[in-house]
């Protein structure tokens, strides 16, 4: 087959389309996974400590 | 900045600023009859004078071993001042070209001063100089925080803040001298573009190393968004300015892109220059200054995560929206402008969360300047992204494009968003870096922050004013069915918003003067904060709160 | 899954960074990606012709004094820009344009079209003050054009890189290139000849600034002014009615 405009335009209409859907489904199930939400809650808490050091 | 490096290091910076000045040698050299040759010169004066700062402090006492258990502050402080610094550049530039377009005679019998030359001087000198130092400085400062680890490297920080530097003077005088590849926003040339790569893969490799050695299991969300801004523009950058020069030894180049993919590859670069620069980093800066100045968490960790994907994934197909009714393909503009609508939601969902963290603390929005600064901030980034949704729909922007509403709606991004969330953040971060008990002047920042009001609502309300009325000149019809315009007429009707607009500059860049003023005498003038407190981790409290309560 | 997944993303943060670029390259890879096969959707225009010499360098001073910064070059399908400018742009007359120049403001007019409107004296007059001639104008004057000489000796080199990138510039082309730039404005030297030679008859060779014993950067900025939208008559032939111009289906 060969690679012309219309196979192109095709695949991007189709394709790129199934790819954000399938994306998006990744990001949602990551940012409400129930074993994250300590790590979030600590992670917004924690850039409120005033510390002024690295950690060693 | 010496006293912070070892010989080694101290040698290290020798050889590389030694190699700068050789290189500038060369490009002298072998551009001795083109602007190349100018620049030949820059660069070698860039690297000399910096080695002689070197040589000058090389025999100074070398820092103790536990410098590494202390934050790497010096860049930041440097990044700071050169945010300032070209704060009042670029502003300035900006109110002589918006008032060369009220009074066109404000120029010299010369090239250099034309509007078209100025232009480029205008946007490089805000967005690059001021936007591109804000956030790598920030970037320093968040990235260490909140990995609770130094900067992985002495002398890389300098390489990424000086280097990134001498492409912005490279820049903003090439215009001046006329070289330009007329791209808008990546108007350097192939030169300046290779050097933007060097400093860029470094300061990408710098913000990796640091985030590998961080304490904190969890990146916070702020790192991403510096993170997806360092990579995505890294891709632009070099996909947009691909080019062929001349000859070794002149500045023009020609670009491999022609025509209506050069159309395409230009907008997709400027559309995302827009959202990787001006939106991913300054959010950055909205998801850690925020908290930080509200002292209050912000409102959904999750939601910033949700609107972090949303973003990176959803931008990248706007820029054809800038193409609308052109000879780009019209399914192409129509995915762009799909896509832009879309880009509504993850972008609201910022704004929002920013707004939803402060509720609850309107009191504090009330009494601290600072932190209005960012609210207002939050407001017109969802003003302004929900006008650039607007504006991206077909028929709208038959309307709108090529006319000053598109001026007026960058400006209520760059004035509104942009500015503000910059200036509530380095009012947040000078006390603290500098470990001040407060800014100098409380008043001054009040001050400024009504200057900034001021002027952006004028700026934008006489945009929006001369651009729709513009736009709706052009295609008005008698009832002859004729056009009931002229150009010349609808120019006419443009004088009055012209000198409107370059009043709003002129307030916006009294403020950022105002500002400079301010921060340059707290580090003079304002005594170190009682204690050290700043210093003893887990006090529970950031030192600026300690510091500025009523501010 | 998703979370294991991107836990470890997380941790090395290397794949964090490939998660970003698989999520913001899609955008661009599927919008640019068809436009390297937009030849075979381009109108055809047999009678494109490419720029002079003299055009070219004028091209590059309309660059370089960022005349698009308030100039566009793009006519869209809209019934009150064809009705004021002419036909809409087509993809084709910029075929050979790099960078383009299609702008994104009109502080002044567009001038996609502009060519063989006004008077070779009109537009001297115009870039020397612009209000001598518009008195209402807020463009800059551009009085010095008429005292620079035009740098022609490296023009052969513009040529060349060109047609490094796809403008079939002939050895001839090149070689001519500042001998041609130099006929161009010159109309009674012997090397006006060569242009219209080399580059078909409707090249316009005149003194565009007025003098032709001397090439100045005028010549070459009017030059290239009065060859806009001449390049082809493609969209001349082109009649379908301005809004139902492109496919809509497409």
């Amino acid at each position: 087959m060969d690679i012309d405009h219309d196979t192109l335009v095709g695949f991007a209409k189709s394709w790129g389309l199934f790819y954000f859907i399938a994306f998006s489904i990744c990001v949602v199930i990551y940012a409400f996974w129930p074993s994250n939400r300590k790590r979030f809650d600590d992670a917004k808490r924690n850039i409120l400590d005033g510390d002024d050091r690295p950690w060693q | 900045m010496v006293q912070q490096l070892t010989t080694g290091d101290r040698q290290n910076t020798l050889v590389i600023l030694l190699f700068v000045f050789v290189v500038g040698v060369a490009m002298a050299a072998v551009g001795r009859f083109d602007p190349l040759g100018v620049h030949g010169v820059i660069v070698m004066l860039f690297g000399g004078s910096l080695a002689a700062l070197v040589m000058r402090s090389y025999y100074e006492r070398e820092p103790t071993q536990d410098r590494l258990s202390h934050y790497y502050d010096d860049p930041i402080k440097a990044g700071v001042a050169l945010t300032l610094a070209w704060a009042i550049f670029g502003m300035f530039m900006g109110v002589w070209t918006a008032a060369q377009l009220a009074w066109p005679d404000l120029a010299f019998d010369a090239g250099w001063s034309t509007f078209g030359r100025l232009r480029p001087t205008h946007t490089t000198g805000v967005i690059f100089g001021f936007g591109g130092n804000a956030l790598i400085a920030t970037s320093f400062h968040v990235v260490q925080r909140t990995s609770r680890a130094r900067l992985a490297g002495q002398v890389s920080p300098w390489f990424v803040l000086l280097g990134f530097n001498l492409f912005c003077i490279l820049a903003v005088t090439g215009y001046f001298m006329g070289v330009t590849q007329s791209k808008e926003y990546a108007e350097a040339e192939w030169y300046a573009d290779l050097w933007l790569v060097v400093v860029w893969v470094t300061y990408f490799v710098l913000f990796l190393r640091t985030l590998a050695r961080r304490k904190e299991p969890h990146i916070y969300v702020a790192n991403w968004y510096y993170m997806a801004f360092i990579v995505v523009v890294a891709i632009l950058h070099i996909v947009n300015n691909l080019a062929l020069p001349i000859s070794l030894g002149q500045a023009k180049s020609y670009t491999i892109w022609a025509g209506v993919q050069d159309s395409m590859v230009q907008w997709w670069y400027g559309h995302n220059a827009v959202a990787f620069f001006l939106t991913a980093g300054f959010l950055a800066m909205l998801y850690y200054y925020l908290p930080v100045r509200a002292q209050r968490p912000i409102f959904s960790y999750r939601l910033s995560i949700l609107s972090f994907w949303g973003i990176t994934f959803f931008y990248m197909w706007a820029g054809s929206h800038h193409l609308h009714y052109t000879a780009l393909p019209h399914w192409v503009q129509n995915l762009g402008m799909t896509f832009s609508v879309m880009l509504l939601v993850p972008s609201w969902a910022s704004a929002g969360n920013a707004l939803l963290t402060l509720n609850g603390a309107w009191h504090r929005v009330r009494d601290d300047a600072t932190l209005r600064f960012i609210f207002v901030a939050a407001v017109f980034y969802g003003l302004s992204t929900f006008e650039g949704s607007f504006m991206a729909i077909r028929p709208v922007n038959a309307l709108s494009h090529y006319t000053d509403w598109t001026v007026g709606h960058v400006h209520a991004g760059a004035l509104g968003w942009v500015a503000f969330i910059t200036f509530g953040s380095l009012y947040t971060l000078v006390p603290s870096l500098w470990k001040r008990e407060r800014m100098y002047s409380p008043a001054l920042v009040e001050v400024h922050f009504w200057l900034a009001v001021a002027g952006t609502l004028i700026y934008v309300f006489s945009m929006w004013n001369s651009g729709i009325l513009q736009g709706l000149m052009w295609r008005t019809y008698t009832q002859e069915g004729t056009l009931a315009y002229s150009f010349l007429d609808s120019l006419v009707a443009m004088y009055p918003y012209y000198i409107a607009r370059a009043f709003g500059g002129l307030l916006f860049l009294l403020g950022a003067i105002v500002a400079a003023y301010n921060i340059w005498m707290t580090v003079r003038a304002v005594p170190v904060a009682a204690g050290g407190q700043a210093d003893v981790p887990d006090s529970g409290l950031a030192p600026n709160t300690v510091a500025t309560p009523a501010e | 899954m998703a979370e294991l997944f991107h836990r470890k993303l997380e941790r090395t943060a290397i794949g964090f960074v490939i998660a970003i670029i698989a999520a913001a390259s899609v955008g661009g890879i599927v919008e640019i990606a068809p436009l390297f096969t937009i030849n075979e959707t381009v109108e055809e225009a047999p009678d494109l012709r490419l720029y002079t010499p003299l055009e070219l360098a004028g091209r590059n001073i309309y660059i370089r004094e960022g005349c698009y910064a308030c100039h566009s070059q793009m006519i869209r399908t809209l019934r009150d820009e064809v009705e004021r400018y002419g036909p809409y742009s087509l993809a084709v007359e910029s075929k050979y344009d790099r960078p383009m120049l299609w702008g994104s403001k009109r502080t002044g007019p567009d001038l996609a079209r502009v060519g063989g409107k006004y008077s070779d004296f009109w537009h001297v007059a115009h870039l020397t003050n612009p209000r001598d001639v518009v008195p209402e104008s807020n463009m800059p004057a551009y009085r010095w054009l008429a005292r620079t000489g035009l740098e022609t000796e490296d023009l052969g080199r513009h040529l060349q890189a060109q047609r490094a990138l796809g403008v079939p510039y002939t050895n001839a082309m090149i070689t001519n290139a500042a001998a041609d730039a130099f006929g161009q404005a010159a109309p009674d030297s012997p090397f006006a000849a060569g242009v219209t030679e080399r580059y078909g008859e409707k090249t316009q060779v005149s003194a565009f600034d007025g003098v032709a014993t001397q090439l100045t950067e005028m010549d070459a900025l009017v030059a290239y002014l009065q060859v806009l939208g001449q390049l082809t008559d493609a969209a001349y032939s082109n009649t379908a009615a301005p809004e139902q111009a492109p496919d809509p289906t497409n």
